[in-house]
């Protein structure tokens, strides 16, 4: 009985030891990934997270920054809040990161923001497109992809100018920042230009039968002239599915959220005249972008999965920039401060600025149109 | 009269001294990473040894242990969030609750009493059932406490959930509760309300003709467990600072419902175990995953463990004896102050 105490006792303490683990070296820059390659973010961090090591391996082969190398330090955030925060905190106070990139969500940027944002850590997230992010957590939070302002934005203007649309049907999803933050700043865009929201209709995501929402829409006297559909990629398909199966045939405008292999794989043949707008085209024949698909195949054995991989790969060479142009690459200030006076960086989403006093940049969307299951490149809009 | 200063009472004084300067050691030493997972630790010891009295000492095996977390949690983020995020995430609600931010203390025990007022009407209703049935009926009562955190919009803001709290919970506020929760739990359980309890669980119709008013009994533990499971919620909606509502998933209940059954349910110094060893294993796991470069391999041995664990040690490592600190410097070997682990 004593001995199961004692041992019971002594696991404990042993464990409390073994917690303890190696810090960082002198001759290298550390940068901090926070991805969730496990969970349900995995689908988009995988591929982000390998674009971000790419980078960081390119610059290393290239000389590195300031003669130093970069160590990409990682460890898996599982897609869930605990683990995040753990990760984050981590990654700051054990493996000495100067500065960290990654998330392609907002929700969890906005948990691990301000752990980074205490410890005075620039954190430029990769992939989360709230607008309001770098304000609701701090002066250290950037943000490497456009917000979901200048994308709603784009493709309000593509349906006035482009497809020559008056009126509008707005279908949105409540459940995310992401789905709402898109609907509003289309909305307003749309009716700034001197369009009507006919009739603006919700659901929730994880919803799977839209005919109650069809049916009103098919019940307006006069109809719309584009439909424009606020989804996560998980609900992309179905509805377009549900509209296109109803007989409604005008063109169906969206957001990132459209970009996913979902809308042709669950739609079929329904899947036409969907327009959405993107962080980038993979298939553009710039130059930067097809060095970093030919880059991207060859270090991982398959073509970019999606557009975070290229946000992933831009991430690190925002954050390598800002440490070459840095006064000095240890201080996360001296960091912080080159990355907010960053200026035209060529990357493969667009070139990166970040205007005077906003962590946001200024970039182009890219417009991007699925005809019978192909998905193809329309044009990019500069804001 | 009988003197305060028993060899029990010294001996726990002694522990309580000695907490203290470890913590302050800790809190002056160690980085804050280091930190944060001990205050993960002591939250779990808060949610660990108050599930404890139901699951272990009642034997009412509860899985809505993390619906009680979630109103705590939620509560408790709707009074200390600060202005600034009140205006851009709570614009929808009236404007007086706009203009206050209440103290996180008073907040956790608010957080805490509601979960309780909850467990209540709850409680008449679930325990009319036992064993099986009683679990689903409480997973059922997770299932609704999500539904609504993800579909009241105005308060809870639904998926998005709540965000910018202030990261309130420290070294001194986790342990402080791991403390008082431990400390209520043992009295309680070493009472002769928790002879009644542990009565109740191995034989309800036999404490029922003893005069044992086995309902009420099994109610105030109900209500009790909730009151700490909302106060552990709100010091991880505050370590967190953040609120959504996938964190107070499955996952988390069973991580509890784990913890407990690893340290034995039944002993109030298992469930400390046992927290102790989840919150520390997995920590250990995952820097392995980080050398070897196997993501989600923690999870898979933390799955086989439990399965060896439950063939080889099924009454968990405390079994439910208890841990006597005050008997280590005594010659005579301690007598056991509990009988058998519950029949779960």
């Amino acid at each position: 009985m004593r001995n199961i105490q004692l041992l019971a006792l002594g696991v404990s303490a042993a464990m409390l030891l073994a917690g303890c683990s190696a810090a960082a070296a002198d001759d290298e820059i550390v940068v901090g990934a926070v991805y969730s390659i496990t969970g349900s973010q995995a689908s988009i961090d995988q591929p982000g997270y390998n674009g971000f090591k790419l980078a960081a391996k390119q610059i290393n082969e290239s000389g590195g920054i300031n003669g130093k190398q970069i160590r990409v330090a990682f460890s898996d955030a599982a897609s869930e809040t605990t683990t995040l925060t753990n990760v984050v905190s981590e990654l700051i106070e054990n493996d000495g990161a100067v500065a960290l990139g990654g998330t392609n969500d907002s929700t969890l940027a906005l948990v691990a923001g301000p752990i980074a944002q205490a410890a005075g850590i620039p954190f430029v997230a990769s992939g989360a497109t709230l607008p309001t992010l770098p304000e609701q957590v701090g002066d250290s939070m950037f943000m490497a992809c456009y917000g979901d302002d200048l994308q709603a934005e784009a493709i309000a203007d593509y349906s006035t100018e482009e497809l020559g649309a008056q009126t509008a049907w707005a279908l949105v999803d409540q459940a995310y920042d992401f789905t709402t933050a898109l609907n509003k700043f289309f909305q307003e865009r749309f009716t700034a230009s001197g369009g009507e929201i006919v009739l603006e209709d919700s659901y929730k995501s994880g919803d799977t039968d839209y005919s109650a929402q069809i049916a009103r829409l098919q019940a307006l006297k006069t109809q719309p002239d584009v439909l424009f559909v606020a989804a996560i990629p998980n609900e992309a398909g179905i509805i377009t599915q549900q509209i296109r199966a109803a007989g409604l045939m005008q063109p169906i405008v969206s957001g990132d959220g459209y970009d996913t292999p979902l809308v042709a794989e669950v739609a079929g043949a329904n899947s036409k005249d969907v327009y959405f707008s993107t962080h980038v085209s993979l298939e553009s024949t710039d130059a930067v972008v097809q060095d970093f698909v030919t880059a991207y195949t060859e270090e991982y054995g398959t073509a970019p999965e999606n557009a975070f991989a290229a946000l992933g790969f831009d991430t690190m060479n925002l954050i390598a920039d800002a440490l070459k142009r840095a006064t000095d690459d240890t201080d996360p200030a001296a960091v912080r401060d080159a990355l907010a006076s960053t200026q035209n960086l060529v990357a493969v989403t667009g070139t990166i600025s970040f205007p005077e006093g906003s962590r946001k940049p200024s970039k182009a969307v890219t417009i991007m149109r699925i005809v019978d299951e192909v998905t193809t490149f329309v044009e990019t809009i500069q804001p | 009269m009988k003197s305060f200063l028993t060899r029990k009472n010294v001996v726990l004084l002694g522990g309580i001294v000695l907490l203290v300067v470890l913590l302050g050691v800790a809190d002056a030493t160690l980085n804050n990473y280091y930190l944060r997972i001990l205050q993960l630790m002591g939250i779990y010891i808060v949610l660990t040894a108050s599930l404890n009295l139901t699951n272990g000492f009642t034997g009412d095996f509860s899985l809505g242990h993390a619906a009680f977390m979630a109103i705590g949690g939620y509560v408790s983020a709707l009074l200390t969030m600060p202005l600034a995020a009140r205006a851009l995430q709570l614009a929808d609600l009236p404007a007086w609750f706009q203009e206050f931010a209440m103290p996180f203390p008073l907040a956790t025990v608010l957080g805490g009493l509601l979960a309780a007022l909850v467990a209540l009407p709850v409680g008449l209703v679930v325990l009319r059932l036992r064993g099986h049935y009683l679990a689903v009926m409480t997973l059922g009562l997770l299932i609704v406490v999500k539904s609504l955190a993800s579909n009241w919009e105005p308060v809870t803001r639904g998926a998005r959930g709540l965000s910018g709290l202030d990261s309130a919970t420290t070294l001194w506020w986790a342990f402080g509760w791991a403390v008082v929760t431990v400390f209520v739990v043992w009295r309680l359980v070493h009472s002769p309300f928790g002879r009644s309890m542990i009565a109740v669980r191995d034989d309800s119709v036999a404490a029922a003709s003893r005069g044992i008013y086995v309902f009420q009994i099994r109610l105030i533990a109900f209500i009790m467990s909730a009151f700490f499971g909302g106060v552990g919620g709100a010091l991880l909606a505050h370590q967190l600072t953040a609120i959504t509502p996938p964190t107070y998933s499955f996952d988390l209940t069973f991580l509890i419902v784990i913890m407990l059954v690893i340290g034995g349910s039944g002993s109030v110094t298992g469930s400390v175990i046992g927290a102790i060893i989840m919150t520390i294993v997995p920590v250990i796991l995952r820097d392995l995953e980080r050398r070897f470069e196997l993501p989600g391999v923690s999870q898979i041995i933390i799955a086989a463990a439990l399965i060896a664990f439950m063939i080889f040690r099924r009454q968990g490592l405390m079994g439910s004896r208890e841990m006597h600190p005050s008997t280590w410097f005594m010659k005579k070997p301690a007598t056991p102050v509990s009988v058998d682990a519950p029949q779960q």
